[in-house]
């Protein structure tokens, strides 16, 4: 079969003050109609301006420099705009990640799959209504009569990422281009849409590229793989040999950083990111705490609601019947559980379960509406009406670690400033101290002068991660403190904290919507859904044989690798 | 090091050829008023040194002094320049004084509000907004007007007038910054509520309340030169622009014309630059404004 898209030594660069950057460098690949093509990579990889060059939406200054883009042998490289417009949409669409940013909010469905119809031809309003109905039907959105004049605020997010597949599909284009479609979603979701695009591309023939940081998700779906690194293919071929038998050294490297691949507790990479840490400065005073194992964080009966406040005005209109009170969101509702000393537990669930909410209050970074949280035996937070946490001994790792730092202070005040306000060292030690937990989490101990803007992501979340262990904790939460890094960067931050752990006697809550980073970490795992914990137990049990349903279907929809023959 | 927070600034800052000229025309402006004594052929304030067969001459005069008058004489005598410059140091003394003094009270009442919540929230902001509805040149003239003329009542006034603007920005500001991961983290240690408010809340909240500061520094003193001109100010001995401009307003018509203009340009030149100059920082520190 001949090839529907070929791509050949495509450069695609950006001058910046500091020279070019070349974002796409050399890249050659070809697609047959129907084929499904894999595009891997970590962020900064290629990937998605590779994507971007195929439809012609390079965003000034960048440009591509050389190489051919031939659809169906026409070359598209140097094609007016115009022309370029007439084939996009039609020919070749496109998805994106975000479908809240790529929907108009202010326009019902209906009206933008017209929009998108009259891109490319002349229709009626009728017509169009018919077509759009039909398109979303298609993405099996149910009620699509109705749904076809709501707004985009009224879908969920796997709704929304939907009716953008159906625009992409209106004039049945030859090619799709998704970027990152299902990144943004649960896995439930993630799982659904999968298999949805898996029937419909094999129904309407469509090739498809698929870009993602995720080789599980590619490999369900993909028939071939291209794996990208600076600009460049390392590695391209059938699927199901890419992953399993990588030829490439960085191919392995990646398959290597995912958890799901290693035995539990294991040490990622061979050890990456640890190997040059020294071991912490000191271990937490162990004198006064229970053994090893025996209950030592406590949650009992936690509920937490949240209802938008009202003000002084509205106050007197629900009080005089005219107006209603804002409805109570119950994010967490009567939970108990108790994480035992040195112990890791899991804490799982999709968004908008509580898990965090549920993190924060045993962090004693929220009060509680009802229940208690108790840190061997006493409470984390003081009663009364201006509650604030009294505890040292249980700190918090954050998700975001470009959002965690105070970006006005340098890294060694940010990690002197707890131990000094609580007197754990003095002011003559601090600077010795401070260098000490730079060592420590891998980072170099002349770090302590920066600011957080000259760190990446991963040096950051080491950063985050000294801050709150040299406040000398015995308990850390932390909150998807792995969910924003690119897979090798959350290899080496999974290995610190193993490390760590098992040096400091730590007991860690590790919230995370990922089951398999749970799996690989954690001794003990609770499943939250709806603001309750519907299963809890040892971690192996409840991933070999969960026994509610709902742990069977999120554990079904996880996406896995195939196994490499060893 | 290059590469600091203020370096970059810096840097993008003189890449804006017209706000790197309004900053040194600003520059100029308040050197000159610092250094006033040294570069003024005369002192104004020294009343005996003032020679009434020398008013109301037109620039280029040379007085009894022996020195040329080149902005030439008010009614009283005076060099027109020097009383120019040293007028432009006490509208500057003016504005800094108030607006450090507003932006002090404006950003603790802003930040401690955002940061406290609750009635006292809504208190200290309903306020601030219900002053804020009111023109700041009428509050700044009732309350000169209450407490009489001198240095110190007219900086209330303008303190009184001025403060809202920047609780209203520090609060705006320091809300979105509680919601932030870092305030989180911070409390999560746990430091102290005063801690968490001074050190991580209130630096990062420092931005637009630089912004507002640059403008309201130039509005503080066109709001002195106004109440001076209506007479609620300074007192004539010592002449700020605005008294100036008011003591020429009655020439203007006689072809005296230098009495009045020349204050008012230099009032001009420094409020427009003091603008430019606000106007660039502005750009630079609203993300939404980059490119």
């Amino acid at each position: 079969m001949s090839a529907l898209l070929e791509v050949t030594n495509l450069k695609t660069w950006f001058p910046t003050a500091r020279g070019e950057v070349k974002a796409v460098d050399g890249v050659s690949f070809s697609i047959t109609p129907g084929e499904v093509l894999g595009l891997v990579g970590e962020s900064g990889s290629g990937k998605s301006i590779t994507g971007f060059s195929i439809i012609g939406l390079i965003d000034e200054p960048g440009r591509v420099v050389e190489g051919s883009i031939k659809l169906e042998g026409r070359e598209l490289i140097g094609l007016p705009s115009h022309e370029l417009r007439a084939i996009r949409g039609k020919t070749i669409s496109m998805v994106f990640q975000d479908p809240m940013m790529t929907l108009n909010p202010v326009l019902s469905i209906g009206t933008q799959i017209k929009l998108a119809l009259e891109a490319h031809e002349k229709i009626s309003a009728a017509d169009a209504r018919e077509r759009a109905i039909k398109a979303l039907a298609q993405v099996r959105i149910t009620e699509p009569e109705q749904k076809v004049d709501f707004f985009p605020h009224q879908f969920s997010g796997g709704m929304r990422q939907r009716v953008a597949i159906a625009i992409a599909l209106l004039h049945r284009p030859k090619l799709i281009i998704c970027d990152e479609p299902t990144t943004a979603l649960d896995v439930s979701v993630q799982a659904e849409i999968l298999a949805e695009m898996k029937e419909l591309v094999a129904e309407l023939g469509t090739a498809l590229i698929w870009i993602s940081h995720d080789l599980a998700v590619v490999s369900s779906l993909a028939d071939r793989v291209a794996v990208m690194r600076h600009g460049h293919i390392v590695e391209i071929g059938p699927a199901l040999g890419v992953l399993t038998k990588p030829q490439h050294d960085y191919t392995r490297a990646l398959l290597d950083a995912l958890p799901s691949r290693a035995k539990p507790g294991q040490l990622l990479l061979r050890g990456a990111g640890i190997a040059d840490a020294a071991p912490p400065p000191r271990k937490s005073a162990t004198a006064n705490l229970p053994p090893l194992g025996s209950p030592y964080l406590v949650i009992e009966n936690a509920v937490k609601r949240f209802q938008k406040p009202a003000g002084f005005f509205r106050n007197i209109a629900i009080k005089s019947g005219i107006a209603q009170p804002a409805p109570v969101v119950q994010a967490v509702d009567g939970v108990s559980i108790t994480l035992k000393r040195g112990e890791v537990l899991g804490l799982v669930g999709e968004s908008g379960s509580g898990k965090s909410t549920l993190g924060r209050m045993a962090a004693g970074i929220m009060v509680p509406t009802a229940g208690g949280v108790l840190l061997n035996g006493k409470p984390v937070m003081s009663g009364g009406r201006s509650a604030r946490k009294i505890t040292t001994r249980i700190q918090t790792i954050f998700q975001d670690p470009f959002a965690s730092l105070n970006g006005r202070m340098r890294i060694g005040d940010i990690l002197a400033e707890g131990p000094l306000a609580h007197r754990l060292v003095t002011r003559a030690e601090a600077p010795q101290y401070v260098q000490e937990w730079l060592a420590a989490v891998g980072l170099d101990p002349t770090f302590a002068n920066r600011f957080p803007h000259q760190f990446s992501g991963g040096q950051r979340q080491r950063i985050a991660i000294a801050r709150a262990l040299a406040m000398q904790p015995d308990v850390v939460v932390c909150d998807e403190p792995v969910a924003s890094l690119d897979v090798s960067i959350q290899a080496q931050i999974i290995n610190l904290l193993i490390r760590l752990r098992s040096e400091l006697d730590l007991s860690l809550v590790f919230i995370s919507h990922d089951l398999s980073v749970v799996r690989h970490l954690c001794d003990r795992v609770a499943i939250m859904y709806r603001g309750k914990i519907v299963e809890e137990g040892e971690a192996g049990p409840i991933y070999d044989n969960p026994q509610h349903d709902y742990t069977k279907r999120l554990l079904a929809a996880v996406p896995v690798l195939p196994q490499a023959a060893e | 090091m290059r590469d600091t927070l203020l370096g970059r600034f810096l840097e993008e800052f003189f890449r804006n050829k017209v706000a790197t000229a309004a900053a040194a025309v600003v520059l100029l402006i308040v050197l000159t008023a610092l250094i006033a004594p040294l570069v003024t052929p005369q002192d104004p304030y020294d009343l005996t040194s003032l020679v009434l067969r020398d008013a109301r001459r037109p620039p280029g005069y040379i007085g009894t002094g022996g020195y040329t008058h080149w902005l030439g004489t008010d009614s009283q005598g005076r060099d027109l320049l020097s009383a120019i410059i040293y007028g432009l140091r006490i509208s500057l003394q003016m504005g800094v004084i108030a607006g450090g003094i507003a932006f002090t009270i404006g950003a603790i009442v802003g930040c401690s509000a955002a940061y406290i919540g609750g009635r006292f929230e809504a208190l200290a902001m309903r306020i601030v907004d219900l002053q804020l509805s009111f023109p700041a040149i009428l509050l700044a003239f009732v309350i000169a007007a209450m407490l009489g003329q001198g240095r110190y009542q007219l900086i209330m006034a303008l303190i009184f007038a001025q403060y809202a603007y920047f609780a209203r920005t520090a609060h705006g500001a320091a809300s979105a910054e509680r919601q932030k991961d870092y305030v989180e983290a911070a409390l999560s240690i746990p430091l102290s509520p005063l801690r968490v408010v001074l050190k991580h809340i209130l630096p990062n909240s420092l931005p637009p309340l630089i912004v507002v500061a640059t403008v309201q520094v130039a509005s503080a003193i066109s709001l002195e030169a106004t109440l001076s001109f209506l007479g609620v100010g300074l007192p004539p001995t010592e002449p700020s622009l605005g008294m100036l401009i008011a003591n020429g307003f009655q020439y203007l018509l006689s072809g005296r014309y230098w009495i009045s203009i020349y204050p008012g340009i230099a009032l001009i030149i420094f409020i427009v630059s003091l603008n430019l100059v606000g106007d660039q920082v502005r750009d630079q520190l609203n993300p939404r404004l980059r490119r």
